[in-house]
């Protein structure tokens, strides 16, 4: 249901670990690995959300059209998907379903401007035409739920109103999308792991709120690791490994 | 859904950028096209027979949506209905059963199970053949479900903003005969965390059944805009005529629409500050107080307009339905729960027949068919149209659509771009194959199982097909 998280096609479509991290065949013939594989896709999380910032659409879109984008890939090719046109249409179509429609010919306006590598210049054809070809790809499932709002209530009832845990928080949550953890995970453990460790991080003392919740403590811990673990291995991104995995994937046998 | 057609026209967009391909593409081959249903600003909706053998005979409506002529691709409207309807179900609601996409023409189609009715031509049928009053087991019916399917949409935080006769529909012949759907979620919104202000994408809800608030100018309205709907359309199903027939302000952009205003006041008498306190917020109460306050309404009663008494248990719903103020204004789940469905006769599944012994049984009108057009909603040369069976059909378009009367819906595109003419590309009767077609307009027909193949008659010149016995609905129908 659009509005409730248990009965949503979301939650129906929530994938295994496993499942999300399998580097296509077409894409393994090219030699891409896994650790490409993820590689680009934070890479075109971060176009996405260096777009957005110029078309001026909220957070929640961007979070939209990243998860519109992660889900394709669980189910098609870099190769056959170019993400250099996937990613800005993922954000094209999420504007549309979150009600901040942006014009297709703003997008490509922005994105000659924010690349000057030839191969990310795709006209508004190319993107009207990758349009459909990712409704078709998402099974027409668009409603994405996100941690946003839940956030800001658990924040509120566990009494945090200081700026620094709540922009922390905050922030966590948003690279959270860099990961595949919204085709994982309800978003509200994603939202419970991000305060857990901006708590630990900030000093704030947590515990009992916690431990009066009736979740499963392990599991936040679990995702609060693997978040963790992505700061520690992908601080920097750099664009060197990009550019290798883009021209392995652009590579015609 | 669409999960079958992964090569869904891909080919056609491949091998061909013309529309004026002869072939058919690959989803479209699963149906028998049996002609137009309806027509909007976003596109048209055509009635198909499913071929498959699990599917046998079953029928979809399916709803096109064009290509925007301003570049922006599938339009937003197109989007937010998918994205709505592909998260809903519920007896009570329209199912989306397919979305195909064809490549070449960048077209989009979505395809509901059919409903043969709707309440729009139930009410007609009545007031112009009939000429009685629908019987109350059928009222009844009709309203609970229409709550019901409400109900749901409402715990789920949708809107549907949009509720009127024509886009309530009744299921025909089958295992849900006498179900109401309510359809045309084109408008509908999810109201839990809207980005923007729930007014900003236009004003919504045809003009005789829009709630007060939003002829007010309110920004920020609520589900009780569709109690509203329902409570005009439960007053329509008593009288058979719309409750509130205000003559639109076409020209004025605002919501402001004084003369609906003003039929509303006459029959409900004026809303004060003291039953609807946040009246005064309402930029048009504040504006137009002094054209308001000027005007004497000798409030007629509502009761003696539905023939009710006023200590009904069915005046009682009617009178909460239209309420001044919105959240004093029953909800859905209320309703369900009024004395007046917990009275004889009981609401029933088969709003359409009536469980009493030796009450007769209507034949309705269903909704009608024009099978002059093909898909790219040109005129058909190839066919002659075969004659429907007077009596079983009327005039009037679609139901999953606006109709015509689509004026207050914000429309973001051009009226439907029509195709040169002899662009018979998905045309169905130059393809699908005589035999294939039920030549008696299947869909009009109870027993449509076995309908014996009739001879081809002469093409029909008016171009209002089918429209047997009753106006052509371009005038008569204004909403």
């Amino acid at each position: 249901m659009a509005a409730n998280f248990w009965t949503s096609s979301h939650f129906e479509q929530f994938l295994d670990p496993e499942e999300v991290d399998v580097v296509h065949q077409q894409d393994k013939d090219k030699g891409i690995t896994l650790e490409e594989f993820k590689l680009v896709k934070m890479h075109m999380t971060n176009c996405i959300q260096k777009l957005a910032q110029f078309v001026k659409v909220r957070q929640r879109v961007v979070a939209t059209a990243v998860a519109y984008m992660r889900r394709v890939y669980t189910r098609k090719s870099m190769s056959e998907y170019d993400p250099r046109l996937v990613a800005p249409t993922c954000l094209y179509l999420a504007s549309k379903a979150e009600e901040s429609t942006v014009q297709a010919r703003l997008l490509v306006f922005y994105i000659k401007k924010l690349n000057s590598d030839e191969k990310y210049r795709y006209e508004i054809k190319d993107i009207l035409e990758m349009e459909m070809k990712i409704l078709e790809a998402l099974n027409y499932y668009l409603v994405v739920f996100h941690p946003y709002r839940t956030l800001v209530q658990l924040l509120q009832d566990a009494g945090i109103n200081d700026m620094n845990m709540t922009q922390l928080s905050w922030g966590l949550v948003n690279d959270t999308y860099k990961m595949d953890l919204v085709l994982i995970h309800p978003p509200y453990l994603i939202a419970l792991a991000c305060m857990y460790i901006a708590s630990v991080y900030r000093e704030k003392d947590t515990t009992t709120w916690f431990e009066e919740l009736r979740v499963d403590m392990n599991v936040v811990k679990n995702i609060s690791m693997e978040i963790l673990d992505f700061y520690e291995n992908y601080q920097t991104i750099s664009e060197e490994r990009v550019n290798a995995a883009f021209r392995k994937l652009s590579f015609k046998p | 859904m669409g999960d079958g057609n992964n090569t869904s026209g891909r080919g056609i967009a491949a091998n061909n950028t013309s529309s004026t391909n002869s072939e058919k593409p690959e989803w479209l081959q699963q149906y028998n096209l049996l002609g137009k249903i309806g027509e909007g600003t976003y596109g048209l909706v055509f009635l198909a027979r499913i071929k498959s053998l699990t599917n046998r005979g079953k029928c979809v409506a399916i709803k096109k949506f064009k290509q925007s002529k301003d570049g922006d691709g599938v339009s937003p409207t197109a989007i937010r209905e998918i994205m709505l309807l592909r998260e809903i179900s519920h007896e009570n609601v329209v199912k989306l059963v397919n979305v195909h996409i064809n490549h070449a023409d960048m077209s989009l189609y979505l395809a509901f199970d059919y409903a043969e009715y709707d309440l729009y031509e139930i009410i007609r049928h009545h007031r112009d053949k009939v000429n009685h009053a629908m019987n109350q087991y059928t009222v009844k019916s009709l309203l609970w479900q229409l709550l019901n399917g409400l109900n749901y949409l409402h715990s789920n935080w949708i809107i549907h903003r949009d509720l009127k006769p024509s886009n309530i529909l009744v299921m025909g012949d089958g295992d849900e005969y006498g179900v109401v759907k309510i359809a045309d979620f084109g408008l509908a919104r999810i109201y839990q965390a809207p980005l923007k202000p729930l007014s900003e994408n236009g004003v919504v809800v045809t003009i005789w059944y829009r709630a007060p608030e939003l002829l007010l100018g309110a920004k920020h309205y609520t589900s009780a805009v569709d109690m509203w709907a329902v409570g005009c359309i439960f007053a329509e199903l008593l009288t058979l005529k719309p409750l509130f027939q205000g003559a639109e302000a076409k020209s004025t952009p605002n919501p402001f629409q004084r003369d609906q205003l003003d039929k509303i006041f006459k029959i409900l008498g004026h809303p004060t500050l003291e039953k609807w306190p946040t009246l005064a917020n309402l930029p048009h109460w504040q504006s137009d107080v002094q054209h308001i306050k000027a005007h004497k309404y000798e409030n007629t009663g509502l009761h003696s307009v539905v023939h009710l008494s006023p200590n009904s248990p069915a005046f009682d719903l009617l009178s909460k339905m239209l309420e001044y103020d919105p959240r004093k204004r029953i909800t859905a789940a209320q309703a369900l729960e009024h004395e007046y469905f917990r009275i004889e006769p009981l609401p029933g599944h088969n709003a359409l027949v009536p469980n009493q012994p030796g009450e007769k049984i209507i034949n309705y009108p269903t909704r009608p068919v024009d099978q002059n057009t093909d898909f790219e909603g040109t005129t058909s040369i190839q066919q002659p149209p075969q004659p429907v069976p007077s009596g079983n059909v009327a005039g009037g378009m679609g139901g999953h659509v606006g109709r015509n009367g689509s004026v207050n819906r914000p429309m973001p595109h051009p009226q439907v771009q029509r195709m040169p003419q002899g662009v018979m590309a998905y045309n169905y009767p130059s393809q699908a194959g005589v035999g294939d077609m039920n030549p008696g307009g299947m869909p009009m027909q109870r027993n449509l199982a076995a309908q014996p193949h009739q001879p081809q008659q002469l093409r029909r010149k008016d171009p209002g097909m089918g429209m047997t016995g009753y106006p052509p609905q371009q005038k008569s129908r204004r909403m």
